[in-house]
């Protein structure tokens, strides 16, 4: 099956068609495939919609954040627009607005297809995007008015929190309900991964909100509760729909089945296995006993072999058709987060390491890492996904091939130039700070200039950001292309990738 | 894979194992530490904070301090904090035993202040001017002379002034770091607020008195603290610390000018007839800030630096020089 031949007229249409004479199974399957993505249209864009509202407003407070750093006066006077309130806005909007709303979005869409049912109750779904929203609205306001609660990545308000939960109750209620009324036996890699995905987030979320808010831990166990929580959000949140994500849409895009069902089993469960327990080698060296922080780095280690095994299988799996992606926009944007999936776990595993962590600890580099795991994979995943999924909701191809290019490379060259900012200039504030030679203040102006070149990248990525709303806006209003080929990137070799396919 | 059931089990077995052994596990270590109390069952360490500092605590964390400003120092085989001064000996997870939000902080855009009210210059009766000179009538906790206790005249504290109340718990800790076999004190006896030293001393004349090593209050003093939340490069130069003007008020002076004043010289001062003043929540972080302090020695975490045991008053500038930057 390949993602040319996937029906992108409206139901209605593809209904007639069946109607003609020589109905093959593949007619069926691709009415069946209609049905269902009809049926996931509100709700999904409505996620999406959502998320790329949050992902402008996010990188606007990521843009004063960066410039502040090194402009400090630059609107200093407000209290909700001082630095320190700005910088925990940005992080929430993008965590659980742009983040979280986008992976929902596609996760729906991506259950949909694969538990092969259209999707029962979208009212559902579609007051869960409400009340989520909401719920960001009221924590990032809380967080810019004052009432940050100081825990890193958990800074909205609790009133917020509530409203999140119940929000959050009623997609994942959705989420058993079409697992309940799944079709086949099969269940493939991406559903372990959403499926793990969905309810992990609510154990990770609620345990430490119980622990932080409701009967409190004790002086530096909230701390070891919030690096626990920020890592297990990160990997098994987004890290897992990311996975999920790829490991549908690669296959899909280049029309092959997945090298290795083995390889991949292998790689989910050493992923949930060693990934859940890294997040203290965050704390190296600080109050806590040694072993936690030991056992992080043991784990974070043994990520390798997630890593080793999810990236082999999609290698396997592109082997030969690495030409595509001069075309497809889906597939570059997917697998550029891939790569970047392996790139971020071995950074991950070069920082936690005891002796580097003495140099790194405590400066930009932790920033680098954040991006590259937020950003460089699990958004242009999410971008990835987008391309892909947008189409066979509204019905229309994206308008302009050179938009998507535009969109995809200023996307990578800025957050190719953020890591490579933030990760030099965190490794040599980190040594000048550990240098006692140095007077402290030594540290902080040796990293200026590269936080400098960050904002530049940040210019870079709002480019990218904007340009991509504009495309999103002209599909979601029907001014996409009515044409039954996908947007190719290179339209003029258009007919060679029909042969190659 | 079919099964669903396997599946279900595998991932809630997962990060169950996970959850059990990096949140349970590591509680039931270290989530239920009792303060530490010497052979006799005194001079217990930590000592919850008082109302203001526990409510600069608040002001500190809405704010975003943490993300440039930790509050951990590491051992000296693994970093160079103790050297930096930072503190005297590795923190423990006792000493945050009553934080919360507890403040460790990732990130040193700004330096550590796990000790910086520690640091603050402590001063005797003969500087009581500067002293006086700091914007809460109330002086900071390491403005408590350290051995005097017998001067303490309890009448002579202006017990009025709100700004009194973070001296009563923070007191004792500076007072324990100061000598090692502290005299059991009362917490409240030993709490020594100066007397505004003149009240009828004219602002110039009280400024004038008060010229620290850049010109300014003593570095780490309360007076420093304002001035440095307010125009934090008048004070530093290269710092890129925002300004926090939100935090403090203009008004026009009625009268005349008020005790707690800013005094601001260069771009940031006012004109001529208003003044800048703090607010209460200025005045609650800075407490928060002064009641910083984790040089009790612990029986976990030995100090590893001397302490900078009992600085006669002359000499406490010299620390803060050095860690100008």
């Amino acid at each position: 099956m390949n993602p040319a031949e996937v029906p992108l007229t409206p139901p209605t249409t593809a209904a007639i068609a069946t109607a003609d004479s020589d109905v093959t199974n593949r007619d069926v399957e691709q009415v069946e495939r209609a049905l269902i993505d009809a049926s996931t249209r509100l709700p999904v864009l409505f996620f999406y919609s959502s998320a790329i509202v949050w992902l402008l407003l996010g990188t606007l407070l990521a843009g004063f954040t960066s410039f502040k750093l090194h402009a400090p006066d630059l609107l200093a006077n407000w209290s909700f627009l001082t630095w320190g309130r700005i910088r925990p806005a940005h992080m929430n909007v993008m965590v659980y607005g742009w983040g979280s709303m986008a992976g929902i979005g596609t996760a729906i869409w991506l259950m949909a297809r694969l538990c092969r049912t259209t999707l029962r109750h979208p009212l559902l779904l579609i007051g869960g995007a409400a009340f989520w929203n909401l719920g960001v609205l009221l924590g990032v306001g809380g967080i810019l008015a004052g009432g940050s609660t100081g825990y890193e990545w958990l800074e909205f308000p609790p009133y917020a929190t509530i409203v999140l939960f119940v929000a959050y109750t009623l997609v994942v209620s959705w989420a058993i309900l079409m697992f309940r009324f799944r079709r086949g036996d099969n269940i493939y890699i991406t559903q372990w991964y959403l499926l793990g995905a969905f309810l992990w987030f609510p154990w990770v979320y609620g345990a430490t909100q119980i622990m932080l808010f409701v009967v409190p831990v004790q002086g530096v166990m909230q701390e070891a509760v919030t690096w626990w929580f920020a890592n297990n959000l990160l990997f098994l949140w987004f890290g897992a729909i990311g996975l999920g994500t790829a490991y549908y849409m690669i296959p899909k895009v280049i029309g092959r089945p997945v090298y290795s069902y083995h390889l991949a089993a292998i790689g989910f469960w050493t992923y949930a296995f060693f990934a859940s327990w890294t997040g203290m080698q965050r704390l190296v060296d600080g109050p806590f006993p040694a072993w936690m922080i030991t056992a992080s780095i043991a784990a974070t280690i043994l990520t390798i072999i997630p890593v080793a095994t999810v990236g082999l299988n999609h290698h396997m799996t592109m082997r030969g058709y690495f030409g595509l992606l001069r075309y497809s926009p889906t597939l570059r944007f997917t697998v550029f987060g891939a790569i970047s999936y392996t790139v971020f776990s071995l950074l991950g595993v070069f920082l936690s390491l005891r002796s580097v962590a003495g140099y790194v600890q405590f400066s930009e580099t932790s920033i680098a890492y954040s991006h590259l795991g937020l950003y460089a994979f699990f958004t242009m995943i999410m971008f990835g996904s987008m391309y892909y999924i947008v189409p066979r909701l509204v019905g229309r191809e994206w308008r302009y091939a050179s938009l998507i290019k535009l969109h995809f490379w200023s996307s990578t060259y800025g957050v190719g130039l953020m890591i490579l900012m933030l990760f030099v200039g965190g490794i040599t504030q980190g040594s000048s700070m550990h240098d006692p030679s140095l007077a402290f203040g030594e540290s902080t102006q040796s990293v200026l200039p590269y936080l400098r070149g960050r904002s530049v990248s940040g210019m870079l990525l709002t480019v990218a950001h904007f340009v991509f709303a504009f495309h999103f806006g002209l599909m979601l209003f029907g001014l996409g292309r009515t044409t039954g080929v996908p947007t190719f990137l290179n339209p003029q070799e258009e007919e060679a990738v029909k042969t190659h396919l | 894979m079919k099964g669903i059931v396997p599946l279900f089990l595998g991932i809630f077995g997962t990060f169950a194992f996970s959850w059990v052994g990096l949140t349970l596990i590591p509680n039931y270590q270290i989530g239920h530490l009792d303060p530490q109390v010497d052979e006799e069952g005194n001079d217990p360490y930590p000592a919850p904070k008082s109302g203001m500092a526990d409510r600069g605590r608040k002001i500190y964390a809405a704010n975003g301090c943490v993300y440039c400003h930790s509050q951990q120092v590491r051992a000296d085989y693994a970093a160079s904090d103790i050297e930096r001064k930072w503190g005297v000996r590795r923190s423990a997870p006792r000493d945050y035993l009553f934080d919360r939000p507890v403040l460790l902080g990732k990130m040193r855009v700004g330096p550590d202040l796990s000790n910086i009210g520690k640091r603050a210059p402590v001063e005797d009766e003969n500087a009581a001017p500067p002293a006086s000179t700091s914007p809460a009538p109330s002086a900071s906790p390491g403005a408590n002379p350290p051995a005097p206790v017998s001067s303490a005249s309890p009448a002579a504290p202006p017990a009025t002034s709100p700004a009194a109340s973070p001296n009563a718990s923070a007191s004792p800790k500076a007072v324990a770091a100061n000598s090692p076999a502290p005299a059991p004190t009362n917490a409240t006896t030993a709490s020594v607020p100066p007397a505004p030293a003149n009240p009828s001393a004219s602002p110039a004349a009280v400024a004038d008195a008060n010229v620290g090593p850049s010109g300014g209050p003593p570095m780490y003093s309360e007076a420093w603290h304002h001035l440095h939340l307010y125009s934090p490069r008048s004070l530093v130069l290269e710092s890129n610390m925002p300004a926090y003007h939100f935090l403090y008020e203009k008004r026009r002076i009625s009268g005349e000018r008020a005790n707690d004043a800013l005094k601001l010289t260069g771009p940031d001062a006012p004109e001529g007839e208003w003044e800048i003043v703090p607010t209460y929540d200025a005045k609650c972080l800075v407490a928060f800030l002064l009641s910083l302090d984790q040089s009790h020695d612990l029986k976990e975490a030995k100090l590893t630096a001397a302490p900078a045991s009992s600085p006669a008053p002359a000499a406490s500038p010299a620390p803060a020089k050095e860690e100008k930057k």
